[in-house]
């Protein structure tokens, strides 16, 4: 609402400025510029901070470097010129992501890959050594069997574990 | 159908953790206690820095037999295959998979280009509520490819598909596109004014 005020306000300087800009110096011209709120991007990015936040290499850098510096979290099909099912695949993605994260809580090191071939489901993970190796066999047998019986189709998990998370930078 | 092949993962990958645990049983029998075994094993484990869980099994497929049929093999003038993705990479590292298999099979490439890409852009409001001006936009692009065999028989395009479709990379998609040779039918093979010069012409 102040926004629109001020964007109408300065549109009217503007106006204002033009008009009398025309009439003393046909030259040049000076005008007022000026916007409203100015929404800064802020997806998919980690704020510069005081220099103690760690960060990994899939966080630090920004959207706009997929396909340059960073790769894709999620491989399918359904993106590309002329193929469907974009929706189900998102869905199915958000799913397996939050699943994951709350059966192995606390022992994700870094995002979920989830790589879609022909009826295969592969999710790849980096998991951080926080359980015993039988508990993780477990997480792992049971996560499989749940999500090739809801998604009926063969899903496989490929998880490798870390001592640390691997930090990139600190922000 | 995936129950029981999950049910058999889970016994192997149980089965694995057990003859592990028990090669290292008696080393750490001998050092503890029975009831503290547990802890003790984990500790005498070299926590290595990384370490990835033996789940993926292979699923054993059973090859198709050979059949002989008497019909002849169909006939292929041409046959395009066309991969889409959305990484350069992917695709220049998938022809040359496809080209050094075409020529491990003997089979003849007319030509093997990369069509322009074509990309999908989306212009949407940046802000939930108001704020028309601001807007922030979206493109996705998808790389192509095309390789063209020319004059290859049905049994052999049938196993060269095969095999590529199985080595297909996640996130890339394919399209065949085959042009059948047929042999020409008899009755058009010669003109008809030829065949019956002798027919009289009832009108005359």
């Amino acid at each position: 609402m102040a926004a629109a005020s001020l964007s109408t306000r300065s549109a009217m300087l503007l106006s204002a400025l033009a008009r009398s800009g025309s009439l003393c110096s046909p030259s040049g011209s000076r005008a007022l510029h000026v916007t409203a709120v100015c929404c800064k991007n802020h997806a998919a990015r980690v704020r510069v901070g005081k220099g103690d936040k760690p960060v990994t290499y899939d966080q630090a850098l920004p959207p706009h470097y997929i396909g340059h510096r960073k790769g894709w979290l999620s491989q399918h099909t359904s993106n590309l010129k002329g193929e469907g099912g974009a929706a189900e695949r998102t869905i199915e993605d958000v799913f397996i992501r939050r699943f994951m994260f709350g059966t192995f809580h606390g022992c994700l090191a870094n995002e979920i890959v989830i790589k879609r071939r022909g009826n295969l489901l592969t999710v790849c993970a980096l998991m951080l050594q926080r359980l015993p190796p039988m508990k993780f066999y477990f997480l792992i047998g049971y996560t499989e069997t749940l999500l090739s019986h809801l998604y009926k189709c063969p899903v496989k998990l490929e998880i490798q574990t870390l001592q640390h998370k691997t930090v990139y930078k600190y922000l | 159908m995936a129950a029981p092949m999950a049910l058999r993962r889970e016994l192997f990958s149980i089965g694995r953790v057990l003859s592990r645990v028990s090669h290292l049983g008696p080393r750490a029998l001998g050092a503890c206690s029975p009831h503290i075994k547990c802890y003790k094993i984990r500790s005498l484990l070299p926590l290595a820095p990384s370490t990835s869980f033996h789940t993926a099994t292979v699923l054993p497929s059973t090859p198709s037999p050979i059949t002989v049929t008497e019909e002849p093999d169909a006939l292929f003038q041409r046959v395009s295959v066309l991969v889409k993705g959305h990484d350069r990479a992917v695709l220049d590292s998938y022809e040359i998979f496809a080209t050094m298999a075409a020529n491990e099979l003997g089979i003849t490439q007319n030509k093997v280009y990369e069509p322009p890409k074509d990309m999908e852009r989306l212009t949407l409001l940046k802000s939930i509520h108001i704020f028309k001006d601001h807007r922030v936009q979206y493109e996705m692009r998808t790389h192509y490819r095309c390789i063209e065999l020319s004059y290859i028989t049905g049994c052999t395009a049938q196993v060269y598909l095969e095999y590529i479709q199985r080595n297909l990379p996640e996130g890339v998609a394919m399209e065949v596109t085959k042009t059948a040779m047929e042999k020409v039918p008899d009755h058009i093979k010669e003109p008809m004014w030829e065949e019956q010069p002798v027919d009289d012409k009832p009108s005359q």
